[in-house]
């Protein structure tokens, strides 16, 4: 037997996710459309109209990406009426669907009424559920790849919602400075600057509870590449942010940034877990005392 | 999470000692599921071309070669579906297309599965995987977009049969009985082969372990790892407080910077 190859020939004792890079996008879109709804909502709340507007309505488009993208992973579309036969506590999938589909119907609900101008008390109080519901929606799914046997996610269980919450402020933030005016975007770029400056602190967090051994797969291959690219956006976002006051363009820069940056973080959070499976030194180290 | 376990419960002590590696069991399994060939594959890895267990191969026989300067040994293992009693593929499905049958044992029902694959990442064994459909006319296979498991040969069972695997198994390598019943096999063999084998151990009796025991015992000559077992696998629902806890907390967070940031 080959010495260098750990237990059984170097094959993977747990089996990596079949997840298409849809369910990254899906981690990434659901984060910033919980977060939009959140600051639409207390926005909303101390009478900033025309940032609520155009929160509200990143928040739909949001839930149409995220609905679009978990739809599709599943390859035939009406397998996802599946998920509604039972509602199992054990499962976050099962708690997420049902989490996502109030977000979601609540969301849009909001952003049609916020554009037609019909029933506008409902669109209200839509947009309430919605804000209410947002945070959860955005970093639920950390639980979900928390509750797997990937290393990289499961040793990282209580680390990765933080990130999540991060990485969904950031970019929650970044589309509201590209879609809101300077003058009226106050609050999407304080969370912009929250949320990028909470990202590194998440970074840290995780990296002191995986330990130098399993947050190896966080530096190897597509997941290191992922992760520089991820922190130089992040970097470069959070600066920009600052000078994003009196410049429309470096406001649009800055969010593209860090929506860019958020997007990078998803994928190099995906691979790290597809990397801490393939390689079975990742599991044995993770379970020997 | 506890669900109740079946009264009387089923499962499979697999004795490794007494494989010969013939794949009797694959072959079985095979046949009887109406599982697709794993194809012509050369792993260049000592006799095993099947290599691991997946969605269309419920039986695997692993093959360790031991190769030392003095002496050199052949460790062969069938493995299997655990049927844990603390199962992360049961506790995770979304669309409760996995069950925990009246034998105790744990089946995907195909017509439900929706295949989000989220049982795939939560098994400590990495036992499942997507279902391959073969297109015999087209001579190859395809994807079913469902996933798949040993499911103790459920059919079988219900008629009184043993697994197909159990049957074909010339050595009895494979015993297939009351879990119970057969744990208590598993420690008197154990007793008798620790008299030859200092290494030998029990893999999966214990009630007390990270999944609650399995449905499928094995009786190993090496550490886990080596046959490609993991050594100390635990049911990733066991942290779903923590977990949960930490996104609320996570969430608050998020809440109290949209609020902080309309100020």
């Amino acid at each position: 037997m080959d010495e260098n190859r750990p237990g059984y020939y170097g094959r993977p004792i747990v089996k990596p996710p079949v997840w298409t890079p849809l369910i990254p996008v899906y981690f990434w879109a659901g984060g910033w459309s919980g977060a939009s709804a959140t600051l639409a909502l207390s926005a909303r709340c101390l009478k900033r109209d025309r940032a609520a507007r155009s929160l509200t309505l990143a928040a739909a488009v949001g839930t149409a990406i995220s609905g679009f993208c978990l739809i599709a992973d599943l390859k035939k579309p009406e397998r996802f009426l599946h998920m509604f036969r039972v509602l199992k506590p054990s499962s976050p999938m099962s708690i997420g669907v049902y989490l996502f589909t109030i977000f979601g119907a609540a969301s849009t609900a909001a952003a049609a009424s916020e554009i037609t101008g019909i029933a506008r008390p409902f669109g209200r109080f839509a947009e309430t559920i919605a804000g209410v519901t947002g945070p959860m929606m955005s970093v639920y799914t950390s639980v979900l790849i928390g509750d797997t046997v990937m290393p990289a996610w499961h040793r990282a269980g209580t680390a990765l919602p933080v990130l999540f919450a991060a990485t969904s402020a950031s970019t929650a933030g970044g589309l509201g400075m590209c879609t809101i005016p300077a003058a009226d975007a106050k609050p999407a770029r304080r969370l912009a600057f929250l949320g990028a400056l909470g990202v590194p602190i998440a970074l840290e967090r995780l990296r002191h509870q995986l330990g130098p051994v399993q947050f190896e797969a966080y530096e190897r291959g597509k997941a290191g590449q992922l992760s520089h690219l991820a922190r130089l956006c992040n970097l470069t976002g959070l600066l920009c942010t600052l000078f994003a006051k009196r410049n429309e363009r470096i406001a649009r820069f800055a969010g593209v940034m860090l929506l860019a940056a958020g997007l990078a973080e998803r994928f190099a959070v995906y691979h790290a877990g597809k990397i801490s499976a393939e390689d079975p030194a990742f599991t044995i180290a993770a379970e020997s005392p | 999470m506890i669900e109740p376990m079946a009264p009387d419960r089923r499962g499979f002590f697999t004795d490794t000692t007494l494989c010969i590696g013939c794949k009797a069991c694959e072959v079985a399994c095979k046949e009887w599921n109406q599982l697709p060939q794993d194809g012509y594959t050369f792993t260049g890895m000592s006799y095993d071309n099947t290599g691991e267990l997946s969605g269309s191969t419920w039986r695997h026989v692993a093959f360790v070669e031991q190769f030392d300067n003095s002496q050199s040994r052949w460790l062969m293992e069938s493995d299997v579906c655990k049927h844990c009693t603390h199962a992360g593929c049961l506790d995770v499905c979304p669309t409760g297309a996995i069950v925990r049958t009246e034998f105790g044992t744990v089946v995907i029902q195909d017509d439900v599965c929706n295949g989000c694959g989220y049982c795939v990442v939560a098994c400590p064994f990495g036992v499942i995987s997507e279902r391959v459909e073969a297109k015999p006319q087209e001579h190859r296979t395809h994807p079913r977009g469902t996933m798949g498991k040993c499911t103790l040969c459920y059919d079988r069972l219900q008629i009184g049969e043993q697994p197909a695997c159990a049957k074909a198994c010339p050595t009895e390598s494979i015993q297939y009985g009351h879990v119970d019943e057969l744990r208590e096999r598993a420690q008197r063999r154990l007793e008798k082969v620790r008299e030859t084998y200092d290494g030998a151990r029990l893999y999966l009796e214990n009630e007390h372990d990270g999944i609650g025991g399995g449905g499928s015992l094995f009786l190993l000559l090496d550490r886990p790892e080596i046959y490609g077992l993991p050594p100390n696998p635990v049911v990733p629902t066991k942290s779903l407080p923590q977990l949960w806890r930490a996104a609320a907390f996570a969430a608050g967070f998020l809440a109290a910077a949209a609020a902080l940031a309309s100020l």
